[in-house]
């Protein structure tokens, strides 16, 4: 049973070596096969289309917590996926890490949190984040309908834990995704992703 | 002694340029070493701070209660035992933190925050940005962090227009907000307070803090020295940063002040002579416009010097 995560990320090993140089705003983001907490396997380019946000996710760490337990991240995932966007969660977090978490962990976590991702990705052999060079918690990225990156970094500009900073920092994947969906470029594609660092395998 | 570093500047920088003419690059960096140690001068002023009150004798004072945090303890100490109308004062963020633990540079790195201070100050009084210490590299593969482990005095300075009448006190009070971090991170507040009394004397270092202070001081970047030629290049995927200096060593790496520069956690190269230091720094993902400054600390075994050059753009044939 617990072996059966550890293989659970399949990633499309040409997408792997050949874009194992750099995931870069304004080039094509790499391509990858990963299966949700419903087993269900998700493969990027079948989005072609839509945007697709990833959002790096540790449930123990305080940076996440500061956007889950004020109900932000979650308002977020609704008011997005009605639009249209496909949302993935993505747990690199490694057995026996904070953040680590089983499917039916998971599942359990969306339902008591009323998060409303399109789904959330396990990654417990961390492939997928190091594909995209995820660096913390939340580290946010967004992929254009044509299948390029068009963001890669925080989730807002107050890189604090505390959720009182929410109320007045600028969210900078709403207003990519406001500015996109518009037709406009994006003003801030990249910033520092704030957060706990990921909590891959060593 | 001034006027002969200056005469140096040209003398050192000429080898350099007498290189770079052959690369076809030499109109570029006379320009960069010129504006280099002007800039130097000026950062020069505003660095030694620490040294202002330098001259103090030591004597003893009660220490400042420590407040807890996760995993260790943070103080607000002053260097001195009391406060002079109408005179600044260092004043300082003390943690203790348990083995393994560690809180932030100012530029932090791949993850994480540097602590924060809201103060609360008497009228007249006014503080200044901390100023940080030498940041140590914390890995954590395939991450870098920039931080301190263990102990460290985080010193600022503390400017005062005020004139406290002797014998009144003052009490300088901040609410401290940090993260505290091993293979997980905590946050953590405080509100810290320091009462001082005022004396129209020249106050007294205080014998318990002294230490730690001149500590804090050592580890202070410096200004590079007049005589040092810096320069940084843009190389298309990477920064090309050479410093001819007469103290060069291999043991040397550069933290970037600014964060989304370069690529923490890539090695640095470096190519090292008697007189050259040369890094080759990976450039971020996430810089998507060409860098017109590289901003940050060069940490050598003798110390950090502070790093502040143009960077001279690439050459016109770029691959990327």
């Amino acid at each position: 049973m617990k072996r059966g995560f550890a293989g659970i990320v399949t990633l499309v090993v040409m997408a792997l070596s050949i874009l194992a140089l750099a995931v870069r705003v304004g080039e094509p983001a790499p391509n990858f096969t990963a299966t949700d907490s419903n087993g269900k396997p998700h493969t990027l380019s079948s989005y072609r289309g839509k945007f697709v946000v990833l959002e790096w996710h540790n449930q123990g760490c305080p940076y996440t917590k500061k956007h889950y337990e004020s109900g932000n991240m979650e308002r977020l995932q609704k008011e997005w996926t009605q639009k249209g966007v496909v949302w993935f969660t993505v747990i690199s977090s490694a057995p026996g890490t904070q953040g680590y978490v089983t499917a039916e962990q998971e599942n359990d976590y969306m339902r008591r949190m009323n998060a409303a991702p399109t789904a959330a990705l396990l990654d417990p052999t961390g492939d997928l984040g190091h594909l995209y060079d995820a660096k913390t918690t939340p580290h946010m990225f967004i992929i254009s309908p044509d299948g390029v990156l068009i963001y890669d970094g925080a989730i807002d500009d107050k890189p604090t834990p505390d959720p009182a900073d929410i109320a007045t920092s600028r969210n900078y994947v709403s207003l990519a995704l406001t500015e996109a969906m518009s037709g406009k470029p994006v003003d801030t594609p990249t910033s520092r992703p704030y957060g706990c660092s990921v909590k891959y395998a060593h | 002694m001034a006027q002969r570093n200056r005469f140096l500047i040209p003398t050192s920088c000429l080898e350099r340029q007498i290189k770079l003419v052959a690369n076809f690059l030499s109109r570029t960096l006379t320009t960069t070493c010129r504006q280099l140690s002007g800039r130097l001068r000026r950062e020069r002023v505003r660095v030694g701070l620490a040294l202002v009150l330098a001259g103090m004798t030591a004597s003893v004072s009660a220490g400042e209660p420590s407040v807890a945090i996760p995993h260790g303890t943070v103080e607000l100490m002053s260097e001195q035992q009391s406060i002079q109308p109408g005179q600044p004062l260092v004043l300082g963020l003390h943690f203790r933190l348990e083995p393994g633990w560690h809180i932030y540079w100012i530029n932090p790195g791949d993850s994480g925050e540097p602590p924060r201070l809201e103060w609360r100050l008497p009228a007249g009084l006014r503080a200044g940005d901390i100023e940080w210490p030498e940041p140590h590299r914390l890995p954590i593969p395939p991450l870098l962090d920039y931080g301190y482990e263990g102990e460290v005095l985080l010193p600022l300075r503390i400017e005062n227009t005020a004139g406290l009448a002797p014998g009144k006190t003052a009490t300088l009070a901040a609410d401290m907000k940090a993260i505290v971090c091993r293979e997980v991170c905590v946050p953590a507040k405080a509100q810290l307070s320091l009462v001082l009394s005022a004396s129209a004397e020249r106050p007294r270092k205080s014998a318990e803090t002294a230490a730690l202070f001149d500590a804090a001081r050592k580890a202070m970047p410096k200004p590079a020295p007049a005589n040092w030629c810096v320069a940084a290049k843009d190389l298309g995927d990477s920064f090309e940063l050479t410093v001819h200096t007469a103290a060069a060593s291999s043991q040397v790496w550069f933290a970037p002040l600014d964060p989304l520069v370069i690529e923490n956690a890539a090695p640095q190269k470096t190519v090292s002579s008697k007189t050259e230091i040369r890094l080759i720094l990976r450039k971020s993902d996430q810089l998507l416009k060409p860098l017109s400054r590289l901003h940050g600390v060069l940490v050598m075994p003798q110390g950090a010097y502070m790093i502040d050059a143009p960077v001279a753009p690439a050459p016109t044939k770029q691959f990327r």
